[in-house]
């Protein structure tokens, strides 16, 4: 367990301000943030490589704030792993048994029990020097797992690997993770490796926590716009309370020309926002109120409350679109006084919206993505004006962001 | 590079005709100039030896921490790098002779420089040691501090860290560093004049000689004792590197 109580810490123009947080036994947690927001100054802080200005850290109820490095039974991996150019692989991994002077015997058994964890046996004779990204970042976790710390603490620790290899070595560190049931703090930047190892995770920006939860709280439940952004929601406005609906808990909010219902009862400037993958595109506007009716029916009927999930349906242009590999983006320009709105469909989905929207002469002339049998996937483009649409917002993905 | 290996080699194999086997024959018997090479070769040792003592300490501090007075405290440690020689040696004649600091030290402590054979070696450190601190400094420097942190979270003090992981990794600067001083040390000439002069037995060195024995007409013999030196620094240079290298390994 780590608890840390109001830790600051000052470094030239940066300051890390009162962060608090407990991390229970066993948790792995990752600390999000964009570069520059103090995630490795917060790990050196609890490793002890920085004497903090003020507060208190504490690894399994003991309070370390004034011991060593050494003292604190941390295990640390830097960022691009720091592994010892001059020592072989074998010599990085025991080198924190040699240090602590255990026995010959106790430190290859030690090492070879690791190496088998991480599956770096075959490797403990090479130099560092000729070694993979993914193979120097197994070496540097062994050699931070080889004394058996309480905590371990990763720094970036997949950002110099390709693509394949951090969805490889993320599912390993949560294998290891798990198995060992090490209490983890992971820092990165980049949410799908938070996605993939996170029980919880925080957000830090410039030296301050903003949020901590799991990631479904921190994607859904944002408490400010920060968040809301860096967890890459793109879709936040800014209305107008106009009424509380009457029988119900709702408010009604003016956004440009458009009235919403949002859950909850709001006066004056409301901030919200919704996710891109909440929102419902459906064809149309020509037939709108029946093609809403039937695509509700359609697309909507796994959920019970089908009457209350399209309360919000507004008309848009379909202004472009871009294949984003696993899900399409597209921006649709609904009447909220001259923002765009971006929402993300499956492929399968967009399929069937393209297939479903009424092609003009300007579209089959214009644009192929929008030819009813097009059979040539293009990765972007402009949709023409009449490209046409209903988009529902359900009152329950509508997020309000607190302290507005 | 090629070039320039062929033109000091060039260099030297013209020196190699010019003399003749008198001339070696002179060399090879002076008993003076076996002093003069003696005392060359373990003044210039010990001054690389204190430098370096000097040296790391000094560069890791230079390196690592940030003090008030760091960037002059820097630009001093450069000075002797830029002093022409013989200032230098006018340096250290005026200092132990006209201040009182300086007579203190020669008169109550003792502890004779000038026109003495530890003069030679105070005078190479002066002028020398600079090197060694500038290069272990830029060793210290290209070593990544991530490395001395991971080595105190795996249980090593500060001193541990520096022995295990910085000093090591420093290595090749600081030989390169103790190599450059001692070639500085081994060949230097100018400020040896002033500071200790050249008495035959006593503070020659082969530098001095050389240039005794040109300054008398002996220009065969004179070369013949630079090509000495030439091959004793050859050999030194390559010796100090391997020992350097495996003393360090051993820390």
């Amino acid at each position: 367990m780590i608890r840390t109580e109001q830790i600051s810490f000052r470094i030239g123009a940066f300051a890390l301000q009162g962060v608090s947080c407990q991390i229970p036994a066993g948790q792995y947690f990752v600390l999000l943030g964009p570069p520059g927001s103090g995630k490795t100054i917060f790990l050196e802080c609890l490793c002890g490589l920085k004497k903090i200005d003020s507060g208190r850290i504490y690894i399994d109820g003991r309070e370390v704030t004034a011991l060593e490095p050494r003292a604190r039974n941390i295990g640390y991996v830097p960022q691009d792993y720091a592994l010892f150019p001059h020592l072989s692989v074998e010599q990085n991994v025991a080198f924190g048994l040699r240090v602590h002077g255990f026995a010959r015997e106790d430190v290859v058994a030690a090492v070879t029990e690791t190496a088998e964890l991480l599956e770096i046996r075959h490797l403990l004779s090479r130099r560092i020097e000729g070694l993979s990204g993914g193979e120097k970042q197994r070496v540097a976790l062994a050699r931070a797992l080889v004394l058996q710390p309480k905590v371990l603490l990763l720094d970036e620790p997949v950002c110099a690997l390709d693509e394949a290899s951090r969805q490889e070595v993320c599912a390993q560190l949560f294998r290891i993770q798990r198995k060992l049931r090490l209490t983890t703090i992971h820092v990165s930047h980049n949410l799908e490796e938070a996605f993939s190892v996170a029980d919880r995770a925080a957000i830090l920006h410039q030296g301050l926590l903003q949020q901590v939860g799991t990631l479904t709280e921190l994607l859904r439940k944002p408490n400010s716009e920060f968040v809301a952004r860096f967890m890459r929601c793109e879709n936040i406005f800014c209305g107008q309370a106009v009424a509380q609906i009457a029988h119900s808990c709702d408010t009604q909010v003016k956004v440009g020309n458009i009235q919403l219902r949002l859950s909850g009862r709001y006066n004056g400037q409301v901030k919200f926002m919704i996710r891109p993958e909440d929102i419902l595109v459906l064809p149309g506007p020509d037939d709108s109120s029946c093609v809403v009716r039937r695509a509700s029916c359609e697309n909507l009927n796994a959920s019970r409350n089908t009457q209350y999930a399209i309360r919000n349906t507004v008309p848009a242009r379909l202004q472009r679109w871009r294949d984003c590999g696993s899900y399409v983006r597209i921006e649709l320009n609904p009447p909220f006084g001259g923002v765009n709105l971006v929402a993300h469909m499956t492929h399968a989905a967009f399929a069937e919206l393209q297939a479903k929207l009424r092609p003009t002469p300007r579209l089959s002339g214009g644009n192929s993505c929008f030819r009813r049998n097009d059979v040539t996937p293009a990765k972007a483009g402009v949709a023409p004006a009449e490209a046409g649409v209903i988009v529902v917002l359900r009152p329950e993905n509508i997020h309000v962001l607190p302290g507005f | 590079m090629a070039a320039f290996i062929i033109f000091i080699l060039t260099l030297i194999i013209s020196d190699i005709f010019y003399i003749d086997r008198k001339a070696v024959v002179a060399v090879i018997t002076s008993r003076f100039i076996r002093h003069a090479l003696w005392m060359s070769i373990w003044t210039s040792i010990t001054c690389t030896f204190i430098a370096l003592i000097f040296a790391v300490p000094t560069g890791y501090v230079l390196s690592r921490i940030r003090f008030p007075g760091h960037a002059l405290a820097d630009s001093i440690v450069d000075l002797p790098i830029v002093f022409p020689p013989l200032v230098a040696g006018l340096t250290l004649l005026v200092f132990f002779s006209q201040t009182a600091l300086g007579r203190w030290i020669q008169e109550d402590l003792g502890l004779e420089f000038v026109f003495q054979p530890k003069g030679i070696v105070l005078c190479q450190f002066v002028t020398a040691a600079s090197l060694a601190i500038r290069s272990a400094k830029t060793a210290f420097d290209d070593v990544d501090r991530r490395h001395e942190n991971v080595a105190l979270t795996l249980g090593c003090t500060q001193w541990g860290s520096f022995r295990r992981i910085a000093l090591p990794l420093a290595a090749n600067g600081i030989i390169a560093g103790g190599i450059l001083t001692w070639a500085r040390a081994f060949g230097l000439f100018g400020p040896l004049m002033i500071f200790v002069g050249s008495f035959r037995g006593r503070t020659e060195v082969l530098s001095t000689t050389i240039f005794l024995e040109q300054s008398v007409g002996n220009l065969e013999v004179a070369l013949a004792i630079a090509l000495l030196l030439v091959f004793v620094a050859l050999i030194a240079i390559t010796v100090l590197r391997l020992i350097g290298a495996s003393a360090i390994e051993k820390l």
